[in-house]
């Protein structure tokens, strides 16, 4: 009943917040149609991703320059061209060169690259091209210098075979795949050239002078043999010079001298890789050799044709190196550009953001549509585009290369493995750029949509699998996890043996591998085996716990929860046991409380009924005397006061029973008009005696309730009791039953006598309309009604206008 | 007649004023102040009647009707200050012959007293009765042939219409009657705004048979539903 009377009261507050709710979605209606940010949303939208496309796109092509190591530096990091490791390394190789043709020695440029490798000088894509660029008969030696390249292990073992097999002219020997050689043969002899002069580099001038008397050697390609040229030191054209003279190599440039020698010890700071210093002197084959080089600033590309063969030669190394660095410089402007426009870009987003926000509940609301699987099949598709691309073999190159190190304890860089990574990463930046917003619109569809309106065609699935899941106790759920994981650790355990076994197998053995294997898989056994055990513990207590929760939550107080001493959940288990031992206390001290209320009340009322008793006896025999008409007037007084004290005391008790919910009822279906009618019949002669008109208005047809007879009518000759009590005289109470759908209200309308104070509840115990307290009434009548009524079901409840006292009873029908 | 009546009650003062009444009424008392003493007493032949207490020290009320009815049969009318339906349903499967609760009405308890005695001694057997085409129920006996009415063996001068209605109900004890039923078969008339016309009757009829009209033992009011006869045991 109290329910329903909520709910009425509540729907004009329900109304008022729908009306709310439609004006608010009119108003966001509008707005939409409307669309303020539209134009701008876009831009702010397109603003944004092309600014990170492009920033990202510029940091990632350099990540990629980086991690493929091809010594783009830029100029104006390094100061020029000539800065280059790759220059001075040329201009080393050259010098020696020409020592050796000074030295009357026999020369074969095309072994030089190997002897730059051997000194532990980088190596140089240039001189990829440069070789391209030079001869044919080096096609094939250049795939083994590729080769060569990417494996220092095959440098570092085999590199005297290799010189070796060069030095003789014979095959190379070629590591093309790891644990198999291949032999390389040469598509023709390589022959030594007759002259040095077309074989070099025009933008490097020379001047080599060598040998005594007839032996006297001079080599030069300066134009005219013009010598002055060396002793300018600078020149318009040519900035720097290296002059060679006494064992001792000086070199020039821009006309100011460099330091050659440093701390006169070569090691790995050296620059120059020129003989003179103190570990590797001129020897006295350079005795008397001079040589004289200048390098043009900026070289420039020289062709030349033996038209005796018909080949044409052409050796542009400077140029190359030049212009390789041009490219870089090139290179990174760009990326610099690029970078700066998206960040420009990025500032018109910021500027836009708070619109740009309508477009990412644009897209979100396009996205929401994909399904699930789908997004998972494009993500797995565009990280296998990435990494099978060149950064998978990258990679695997990088790996066997660590490998390679650890075995033999040569070389191990943390820098090489995280450019491996690096590699595989970057291998493919479009693909890395549609991978980067494949998240973002995973994540903005995530944010703006909720986890239920995503689409999967496998969510009923999993979610049935999940409600199966739940219908086992909790512990089994937990071990059944447990054991999953377990399985899993086994899995790779055994994954990694396997691999292990076949690398050893496959001639890789190595006990720094079986170390760095094993000793992790051993650990992950035992640590997945301590785990496992102790979740299975876990498990069981927790399986215990839950249960335990449920048998207190059934009403099972006494049995308390007994877990091992050193159980992850003990000191939950002892909470609970607390909480269990103060429910049970609780609940015994409110059950004997309760009884011993009940008990207090039966005791008072038989205490107070006894000597009442006895009262009541005797004023009634003394009233049978024959007495004086004083001493007979006041044993009718006590008499009287007696028979008002006999049914206060009834109602005192009834209004306690009450109050302690023990009020017997018995429930039962009857008709409420016709109650009324019987109970008007039964009042028919104080009615009648009374100053009261009674207007009756009650339904012919049934109002059936359910509710107990005998209490009904107690509350409705208390009703009309107070009504004859305390209405004023000569007016009229009105007694309707009306009828809606669900309720029967039974009102009973009247004029107080008196005046009605404001703001008392009359149901309240010992509550009365006037303050003197000096009518025959208990004061408990009204407070009876309402508990009689909530004892039946029904509603009770009193409202004064003025002096118009209206009691309303309300009952639900019974169907 | 100077019948002798065992009063049982823990307090002197009620067992003193009882005893006035029903002396003043002709009858002999003896007086117990336990339940102890009530059993002791009760073995006594004279003894024609046990009004007795239930909340007493020593041995309750209830237990000692028990061992009372164990030896004795005689009528015995419980007194308690409980007044809940319950106690009195409890006290009358337990053996009492009738319920009276404090504080109680003189007059009422001494025609109860009154009509207890008369039902265990003056009156001839009722089974007898009932062979002879009697009606009979506790107090009340109806001959359906003669359509007369006694109670406790004095016939009831009853009206012609209130006649009808104990013949109604003294032939379906039990049964309810609504109020428009009451009136279709007594006045053989359409019943219409009946429930006062009823009442008024069933009052008068009371106030004929019932030993406290106020709180009627045989003519009921079910509430909401309609009239009936008690049946008594």
């Amino acid at each position: 009943m109290d329910t329903k009377w909520n709910g009425m009261d509540n729907n004009p507050g329900e109304e008022l917040e729908y009306f709310v709710a439609d004006r608010v979605k009119a108003a966001l209606g509008e707005a939409k149609e409307k669309r303020p940010g539209g134009v701008k949303a876009g831009i702010g939208f397109l603003a944004f991703f092309l600014g990170v496309t492009l920033v990202l796109q510029s940091l990632m092509a350099v990540g990629a320059q980086i991690a493929w190591e091809r010594d783009l530096t830029p100029s104006f990091f390094t100061g020029g061209w000539q800065e280059t490791e790759s220059f001075r390394a040329e201009v080393a190789g050259s010098l020696r060169d020409f020592l050796t043709l000074g030295a009357g020695g026999k020369l074969d440029i095309y072994d030089r690259e190997y002897w730059e490798f051997y000194d532990g000088l980088a190596y140089d894509s240039v001189i990829m091209r440069e070789l391209e660029d030079t001869c044919l008969a080096q096609e094939q030696t250049r795939a083994g210098v590729a080769e060569v390249q990417r494996s220092p292990y095959f440098l570092w073992k085999n590199f005297d075979t290799g010189s070796a097999v060069s030095e003789s002219g014979g095959a190379y020997l070629v590591e093309l795949e790891p644990g198999g050689w291949q032999t390389v043969q040469p598509e023709s002899e390589r022959e030594i050239p007759k002259d040095a002069n077309y074989q070099y580099d025009k933008n490097v001038i020379y001047y080599i002078k060598g040998g005594t008397g007839e032996d006297q050697r001079e080599y030069t390609n300066a134009p005219n043999g013009d010598k002055s040229l060396f002793k300018l030191r600078t020149n318009s054209e040519y900035n720097f010079y290296l002059i060679f003279e006494n064992g001792e190599a000086r070199i020039y440039k821009d006309g100011v001298e460099l330091d050659v020698y440093g701390g006169g010890f070569y090691n790995e700071e050296s620059q120059w890789f020129v003989p003179g210093y103190e570990n590797f002197p001129a020897n006295e084959q350079l005795d008397g050799v001079t040589v004289y080089m200048a390098v043009r600033a900026n070289p420039v590309r020289y062709y030349s044709v033996d038209y005796e063969t018909g080949s044409q030669y052409s050796n542009n190394r400077m140029y190359w190196i030049a212009q390789k660095v041009e490219q870089a410089n090139q290179f990174y402007r760009t990326q610099a550009a690029l970078c700066g426009s998206g960040v420009l870009l990025l500032c018109v987003w910021f500027l836009l953001r708070r619109h740009k926000r309508f477009a990412d509940a644009k897209i979100a609301s396009w996205t929401v549509h994909v399904w699930t699987e789908a997004r998972f099949v494009l993500g797995l598709l565009l990280v296998v585009c990435l990494i099978c691309g060149r950064g998978l073999p990258e990679f695997y190159y990088g790996m066997r290369e660590l490998c390679w190190a650890m075995d033999d304890g040569y070389y191990f860089s943390v820098i090489g493995l995280g450019m491996s990574f690096l590699r595989l990463l970057l291998g493919n930046i479009p693909v890395l750029l549609m991978l980067v917003w494949f998240f973002w619109l995973i994540h903005n569809d995530h944010r703006h949509n909720p986890k239920e309106a995503r689409r999967s065609l496998l969510r009923p699935f999993l979610r049935a699998l999940r409600a199966k899941d739940l219908k086992r106790p909790v512990e089994k759920r937990i071990s059944r996890r447990a054991a999953l994981f377990v399985l899993m650790a086994v899995l790779l355990a055994v994954e990694m043996l396997s691999i292990l076994i076949n690398m050893t197998l496959t001639g890789y053995p190595s006990w720094l591998l079986w170390t760095v294997y094993l000793l992790p898989v051993l650990l992950m056994a035992g640590a997945a085996a301590a785990l496992a055990r102790r979740e299975l513990g876990l498990a069981r207590d927790l399986g215990l716990l839950a249960d335990q929760v449920e048998t207190v939550r059934a009403g099972n107080l006494s049995t308390p929860l007994k877990l091992p001493e050193d159980a992850d959940l003990q000191k939950t288990a002892e909470s609970l046991n607390d909480i269990q031992a103060g429910m049970k206390a609780a609940l015994e001290e409110q059950t004997r409380s309760e009884r011993m209320k009940v008990e207090l009340v039966s005791n008072v009322s038989h205490d107070l009924k006894t000597p009442l008793t006895s009262i009541l006896s005797y004023a009634e025999l003394l009233r049978q005397e024959d007495l004086p008409p004083a001493a007979a007037d006041y044993a009718r007084i006590i008499d009287e006061k007696a028979q008002r004290l006999k049914g206060m005391v009834q109602d005192v008790f009834e209004v306690s029973k009450a109050a302690a919910d023990q009020l017997p009822v018995q429930m039962e279906r009857l008709d409420l008009a016709k109650l009324l009618r019987q109970t008007l019949a039964d009042l028919d002669g104080p009615i009648q005696r009374s100053a009261l008109t009674f207007k009756i208005d009650l339904p012919e047809e049934p109002v059936m309730i359910t509710a107990d007879g005998k209490r009904l009518y107690r509350i409705f000759q208390n009703l009309i009791d107070n009504a004859l009590r305390y209405a004023l005289e000569g007016s009229r109470v009105y007694l309707t039953l009306n009828t809606s759908e669900e309720q029967a209200d039974v009102s009973v309308r009247n004029t107080s006598r008196t005046e009605l104070p404001e703001g008392v509840d009359f149901t309240a115990r010992f509550v009365r309309g006037d303050a003197s307290r000096t009518d025959g009434g208990s004061g408990l009548g009204l407070s009876i009604v309402k508990s009689f009524v909530e004892a039946c079901g029904g509603c009770f409840r009193v409202e004064t206008v003025a002096d118009l006292f209206t009691a309303v009873v309300t009952f639900p029908l019974s169907m | 007649m100077n019948e002798c009546i065992l009063v049982v009650d823990d307090d002197p003062e009620i067992v003193g004023a009882i005893a006035i009444v029903l002396e003043k009424e002709g009858y002999s008392v003896r007086r117990a102040y336990n339940g102890l003493e009530a059993v002791d007493q009760c073995l006594d032949p004279a003894v024609k009647l046990i009004l007795i207490d239930v909340m007493m020290p020593k041995l309750d009320g209830l237990s000692a009707l028990l061992r009372i009815r164990e030896r004795r049969n005689l009528p015995v009318i419980v007194l308690s200050a409980k007044s809940e339906d319950t106690d009195k349903i409890l006290g009358l499967s337990m053996g009492a012959d009738d319920y009276v609760t404090k504080p109680y009405n003189p007059q009422e308890l001494v025609a109860r007293v009154r009509s207890q005695l008369r039902r265990y001694t003056s009156l001839g057997d009722v089974h007898a009765e009932e062979r002879s085409g009697q009606i009979v129920n506790g107090r009340l006996s109806y001959d359906p042939a003669g359509r007369v009415l006694r109670a406790d063996g004095d016939e009831v001068k009853l009206t012609a219409t209130e006649r009808k209605i104990v013949d109604l109900f003294m032939k379906n004890l039990g049964q309810i009657f609504p109020a428009e039923e009451i009136y279709r078969r007594v006045w053989n008339e359409d019943a219409f705004s009946c429930e006062n016309t009823v009442m008024v009757h069933i009052r008068r009829i009371r106030e004929k048979i019932e030993l406290n009209p106020k709180e009627p033992d045989y003519i009921k009011v079910v509430w909401g539903i309609g009239y009936k006869m008690e049946r008594h045991g």
